[in-house]
């Protein structure tokens, strides 16, 4: 009981301690400035009346309290009684707080009165003060004020001048007057700051007050604009509690608790607004069953193990097919020793789909949840129905034929025998290009023409040269060619424009005489004939080459103002034909050694006329352009057929023995048989060289044999047989290729011959040498 | 040594020996005693039965030797013989052996202006010497070498390469173009032929001293059309043979009296046209005479003739018709053919073994019995030239030996003996290979170029003689055959 009216007393003093004030001000922050301004006016109007006011108010106050409470007897006197106490004190101490207290303190209490009361009208028109409750907030309680305070409370201490105390202490001892300095002291003071002097005395010790160090820190720092609390940093280090780095060795194992979790605003606000349509019924969730509808027209099933009871094995008796039950490995988690290891894994990762032991790799999966779905689905579905569309009815034969049989019997080469297949002797000693090359009739000699414009003959299987004969400077001789037959040797050989004719010095006199007399027999023929003969033809002149060559045995010359690339005779050795690729008109010419006399058959020549023959047997003339080949009958003076071997550039070909059969070279690396009964496009097409092919030949000794040179530098050999039999095709093998010639400025091997007899091949090459193959 | 080798073979691991009986046909290499059947051991190879047979000859200098059983030479092991052969191990092996020929030295080389064409040689064992008899003998040391060569003159040489005599110049009575055929008639006589398609007959004379010495031209004769390739001579009875590319066989007289007049149109002097010739026509006179015959048979160049080894009246001809044809001479008509299927360059005979070695443009040698009883045509193809065999000359010594030339610049020496059998029939091999000097130390060339041989000659007291395209001819000798047989 005696504790309460002091806590009372307390509260009382308290409610009006400037703290008290502070609080409530910021309570009611609101009319704060007009209780500021209504303060300052009452200030300022009396101070007599501040005590009537104050002694009501505690009145009020106590009424309220009483009004508040409600409250039992003892508390009303209680609170009777000691009231008066209190409110003298309250009094004491405002009124000494008033006087005591400098400019700031009194400011304070100004600030303090009009912040804790309203002024209302009682029933008696007299004002009433209302004062707001008191907030009970911590530190309104000042029990634990230091305890050498003095208890006089709010007065000014002018009151105790004249005594020698200046109040009391909480244990009602007095307080004495400190020592008073005297004025030189106080000039000294004042002279001599000392530090956290302010010149102003402490009312509650009546000491000059100073500050402490801790203070004047904060006030400086409150000058400084800086939070006054020595401790604090407003801008601390962030500590990241929550980071999305994931750490090693965290803090905590926990999962993230749910409460973290904060759900997407917009995506709640989606699902209600779902939610809502659904609850209003504006979307159904599951489509509404279908209403089921028996079909009854639907195919009866039946079951046929429905109802299967055990029945002792028979054939009739089909037992329902009976699934093995799924062993360990089929398990979605099996034990570890049906796991495959890793050289099993890739063992039947390796191996062909059908040749798997089993379907599925046993697979350890953690959880029945983690089964992933089955990725062959769609694609097994995708193969039933493969298979149930394509299903064959009826077991289908297979063709069982040997793919060896289908190929062309070909011979062997052992049975294709003899064919050339070295080099058996090297001529040397053309300066340059070796042009041209020829075997004469009887075998023995090799007659060869160059860039270098000789014209040699030589020994055919030694290789040496026999006879040589320079026919020009400039030009190179660019074909040499027996004449055909044993009884003369004659060689005919064309260097530019001029075609000579020559019988070598190697025969024995009778061959020589014979010679020399077919190539004489024409000069009278000339000198009598040209002048009854007035046809255009006539025009190329046959002349004598002069004494020097004449020595040599060149025995006739004549112009035919183009570059002659071919010479080829007749088979009976009268006549032989020339052609001069550039001269239009001109370019084929007969020419008739009895009577010296040149002939241009053909008016006009469609193409470029790149080669012509003799037929070997009958009495037609081939004639060979860019691209076609045209026999022409001699006796009935007509075009007889167009051959066309569709090549682009037909560079050389050669008719077979037996005439009916033709071989063709062209500049596009390409040689065609053409078999002239069949038909005027190639029989055969052989496309075994990499470069433009030069010459073909024919052997003309009876053997089988054709050969093709080429600018790669080899010689191809095939065996190509022709039978009687007009229902038989000829039989074409390659044989050998032979290799040796060297390739220079992109040309190889210019011209080939076959020796009259021998499976021999002789070739000229750019190399400068003409080999013999054997 | 041979007990050791016994004992040692009977203690290895090896069980199978095979009874053995050593023979010889020469007495001086033939065992003191007759030791009879000795067992070996049957993985022992040609060089330990030699070791073991000059054990039992006791020699002080070890002799090779070569073994021949059942004909054919011991190539392999005894084992091996014996497997395939089918022969049982268990059956006396009756082995004979001979002296092994010692590889082929390069001795000398005869250095020519021109091409080589031909060699020919004079000793006492070459067929001339011994025509000759002890009359024209020459001692060893004294033997002369003849040679033609491209450029048209023949050579007489001494064994220390001095050229004694060369014949005339084409305007002196000698060959108008290149020689392709010498050979010796008699040590005073020659002949030669070429391309000029004459023969030209030469007397040939030496002072006693051996220093100088002249060929002059005895008789030319004509006859031939085209060149000639090959003679063939035989002394007592003055005959010549001719091969030549005008498809004929030339039967001609040495004797100026037997030959009949030349055919004029043939000579040089008949072809009025012919300037340079007549220009450089014979400033001497040389009688001038025909064939005793032309034979004409052949479709194609005669490449090669010969006379029968013990007939002078029937010759061989090859051609390249790939005809081997025997011509009885008095009679002048082909009496037999046989057809080989390749070209024919060269012909030999192996008297002994009545066989014809003939080789072919196809690179081998084939060996023909001329004899009409003969089924077969070819009785064994020797495998192992690169080119044309152009060449060939018996062994004088052993009845089996053949040297060949050929024109990839090698000659070959041959034992018909060394042989095996394959598909196409029985197949020899070469024993040794004589690389051309000149060649030393290059390449192989390609068709044999610079290096062709065009004839060979093998000769007793000499050894092989080769002239061909590398200007030279090259002697070797087979030192183990020819020294040790004199011994």
């Amino acid at each position: 009981m005696a504790s309460q009216p002091i806590s009372k007393k307390r509260k009382a003093v308290t409610r009006d301690s400037p703290e008290a004030d502070e609080v409530l001000l910021s309570d009611g922050g609101d009319d704060f400035e007009t209780a500021l301004l209504n303060g300052i006016q009452s200030q300022s109007e009396d101070e007599i009346e501040e005590e009537d006011e104050d002694a009501s108010s505690v009145d009020l106050f106590e009424g309220d309290s009483d009004l508040r409470d409600g409250g039992t007897s003892e508390d009303e006197i209680a609170s009777d009684e000691v009231p008066s106490d209190v409110e003298s004190d309250a009094d004491l101490t405002q009124n000494g707080t008033a006087t005591l207290g400098g400019a700031a303190k009194g400011k304070q209490d100004v600030e303090e009165l009009p912040a804790n009361f309203q002024i209302t009208k009682d029933a008696n028109g007299n004002p009433r003060y209302i004062y707001t409750d008191i907030d009970p907030v911590y530190d309104s309680d000042d029990s634990d004020a230091p305890a050498g305070q003095n208890t006089i409370g709010n007065i000014p201490l002018s009151f105790y001048d004249s005594y020698p105390h200046i109040g009391y202490d909480i244990n009602g001892k007095k307080i004495a007057r400190p020592a008073k300095g005297e004025a030189l002291d106080a000039l000294l003071d004042s002279i001599e700051v000392p530090k956290g002097w302010t010149g102003l005395t402490d009312p509650a010790t009546g000491k000059p007050l100073e500050l402490s160090q801790q203070e004047l820190e904060v006030l400086k720092r409150i000058q400084m604009n800086e939070v006054p609390d020595e401790g604090y940093d407003p801008y601390p280090a962030t500590v990241e509690y929550f980071t999305g780095k994931t750490e090693t060795m965290p803090l905590s194992a926990a999962p993230e608790p749910k409460r973290r979790w904060i759900p997407s605003k917009h995506e709640s606000k989606r699902i209600m607004k779902i939610v809502r349509a659904i609850r209003e019924g504006r979307i159904l969730p599951y489509k509404p069953a279908p209403e089921e509808e028996e079909d009854e027209v639907e195919v009866k099933r039946y079951d046929i193990w429905a109802n299967e009871v055990a029945r002792p094995d028979h054939p009739m008796n089909v037992p329902a097919p009976k699934l093995p039950p799924p062993g360990y490995e089929e398990s979605y988690r099996p034990p570890p020793e049906y796991l495959p290891d890793r050289n099993e894994k890739k063992a039947w990762e390796d191996a062909d789909e059908e040749d798997r032991d089993k379907e599925f790799l046993p697979t350890n999966h953690v959880a029945l949840r983690n089964v992933p779905g089955y990725e062959k689905f769609l694609k097994e579905k995708f193969e039933r129905c493969l298979d149930l569309y394509l299903a064959p009815r009826v077991r289908r034969s297979k063709l069982n034929i040997d793919p060896e049989s289908l190929l062309p019997q070909l011979p062997s080469l052992e049975e294709l025998r003899p064919f050339p297949t070295t080099c058996a002797t090297l001529f040397r000693g053309h300066d340059g290009r070796v042009r041209s090359l020829t075997v004469d009739p009887s075998g023995v000699w090799l007659a060869s023409g160059g860039d270098d414009g000789t014209v040699k003959v030589w020994e055919l299987l030694t290789g040496r040269q026999i006879w040589s004969v320079k026919l020009g400077n400039e030009e190179a001789v660019n074909v040499v060619r027996w004449r055909p037959g044993t009884e003369a040797i004659i060689l005919s050989a064309a260097i530019g424009d001029h075609v000579y004719l020559i019988a070598p010095p190697i025969g024995d006199p009778e061959i020589e005489s014979k010679g020399r007399e077919i190539l004489d027999a024409g000069w009278g023929y000339a000198a009598n004939g040209a002048t009854s003969n007035t046809k255009k033809e006539s025009a190329t002149q046959w002349t004598r080459p002069g004494s020097r060559l004449e020595e040599e045995g060149v025995l006739v010359k004549f112009s035919l103002r183009k570059t002659v690339k071919v010479i080829s005779w007749h088979r009976r050795g009268e006549y032989f034909s020339t052609v001069c690729p550039q001269a239009q008109s001109s370019a084929v010419a007969i020419h008739t050694i009895s009577k010296h006399l040149t002939q241009l058959p053909f008016r006009k020549l469609k193409g470029l006329a790149q080669s012509a023959l003799f037929h070997p047997s009958q009495p037609i003339f081939l004639v060979a352009t860019q691209r076609y080949i045209r026999s022409y009958d001699l006796s009935k003076q007509e075009l007889l057929k167009i051959i066309q071997p569709g090549a682009r550039w037909i560079s050389s070909f050669d008719v077979h023995p037996g005439g009916d059969n033709l071989i063709v070279g062209t500049y596009d690396r390409r040689l065609l048989w053409h078999d002239l009964e069949l038909s005027v496009r190639p029989f055969k097409t052989l496309r075994y060289h990499q470069k433009a092919i030069r010459g073909v030949k024919f052997h003309q000794g009876g053997l089988p044999l054709f050969a093709d040179a080429s600018d790669d530098g080899s010689l191809q050999i095939f065996h190509g047989k022709v039978v009687g039999d007009m229902m038989e095709n000829a039989t074409i093998v390659p044989l050998k290729v032979l290799r040796g010639h060297g390739v220079k400025k992109e040309l190889g091997v210019l011209d080939l011959d076959w020796h009259p007899t021998q499976p021999w091949l002789v070739s000229a090459g750019a190399d400068g040498t003409c080999r013999l193959w054997t | 040594m041979a007990t050791e080798t016994l004992t040692a073979t009977s203690t290895s691991d090896s069980p199978s020996q095979v009874r053995v009986l050593l023979s010889t046909r020469h007495p001086d290499i033939s065992l003191p005693e007759n030791p009879g059947p000795i067992l070996v051991n049957t993985n022992l190879r040609r060089y330990a039965l030699s070791t073991l047979v000059n054990t039992l000859l006791q020699s002080e200098k070890p002799i090779p030797f070569e073994f021949l059983i059942n004909g054919t030479f011991l190539r392999t092991s005894l084992d091996e013989y014996l497997t395939a052969n089918g022969i049982s191990a268990e059956s006396t092996l009756g082995v004979e052996y001979v002296r092994a020929i010692i590889p082929p030295l390069y001795l000398a080389s005869f250095e020519h202006d021109d091409w080589v064409s031909a060699v020919d040689f004079l000793s006492e064992t070459s067929p001339a010497g011994k025509w000759a008899g002890s009359a024209g003998a020459r001692k060893s040391g004294q033997e002369r070498m003849l040679s033609g060569s491209y450029d048209g003159f023949l050579r007489i040489w001494s064994m220390s390469s001095e050229v004694l005599a060369t014949s005339p110049s084409a305007s002196n009575g000698g060959h108008t173009s290149s020689i392709k055929a010498a050979r010796y008639i008699s040590p005073s006589h020659l002949a030669s032929a070429g391309l000029d398609r004459t023969i030209r007959l030469w007397k040939y004379s030496e002072d006693p001293e051996g220093f100088t010495a002249s060929i002059s031209p005895q008789v030319e004769l004509y006859g031939h059309k085209a060149s000639i390739e090959s003679l063939a001579v035989h002394q007592p009875s003055s005959r010549i043979l001719s091969a030549s590319a005008d498809h004929t066989l030339g039967l001609w007289s040495t004797k100026k009296s037997d030959a009949p007049a030349a055919p004029t149109s043939l000579l040089p002097s008949s072809t009025s046209q012919s300037f340079k010739r007549r220009k450089m026509g014979p400033s001497t006179s040389t009688p001038q005479r025909g064939p005793l015959s032309l034979l004409k048979s052949h479709t194609a160049p005669v490449s090669h003739a010969i006379f029968a080894p013990n007939d002078h009246t029937v010759a061989y001809t090859t051609s390249w018709d790939h005809a081997l044809k025997t011509w009885d001479l008095p009679t002048s008509t082909c009496v037999d053919t046989r057809s080989t299927s390749h070209s024919l360059l060269s012909l030999s005979a192996l008297p002994a073994l009545s066989l014809l070695a003939a080789g072919t443009s196809a690179r081998h040698i084939t060996l023909i019995d001329p004899r009409a009883s003969a089924t077969t045509v070819s009785a064994m193809t020797l495998r192992g030239h690169t080119n044309a065999v152009v060449s060939l000359a018996a062994d004088p010594e052993s009845n089996y030996g053949l040297v060949s030339g050929s024109h990839d610049g090698t000659c070959r020496v041959w034992d018909v003996r060394s042989s095996r059998s394959e598909k196409e029939g029985r197949v020899g091999e070469s024993l040794y290979v004589i690389e051309r000097e000149s060649l030393k130390g290059e390449r192989k060339k390609v068709g044999g170029e610079g290096v062709k041989v065009f004839d060979v000659v093998w000769d007793t007291s000499v050894g092989i003689v080769s002239g061909g395209e590398d200007k030279r001819v090259q002697v070797n000798r087979g030192k183990g055959m020819v020294a040790e047989k004199g011994a």
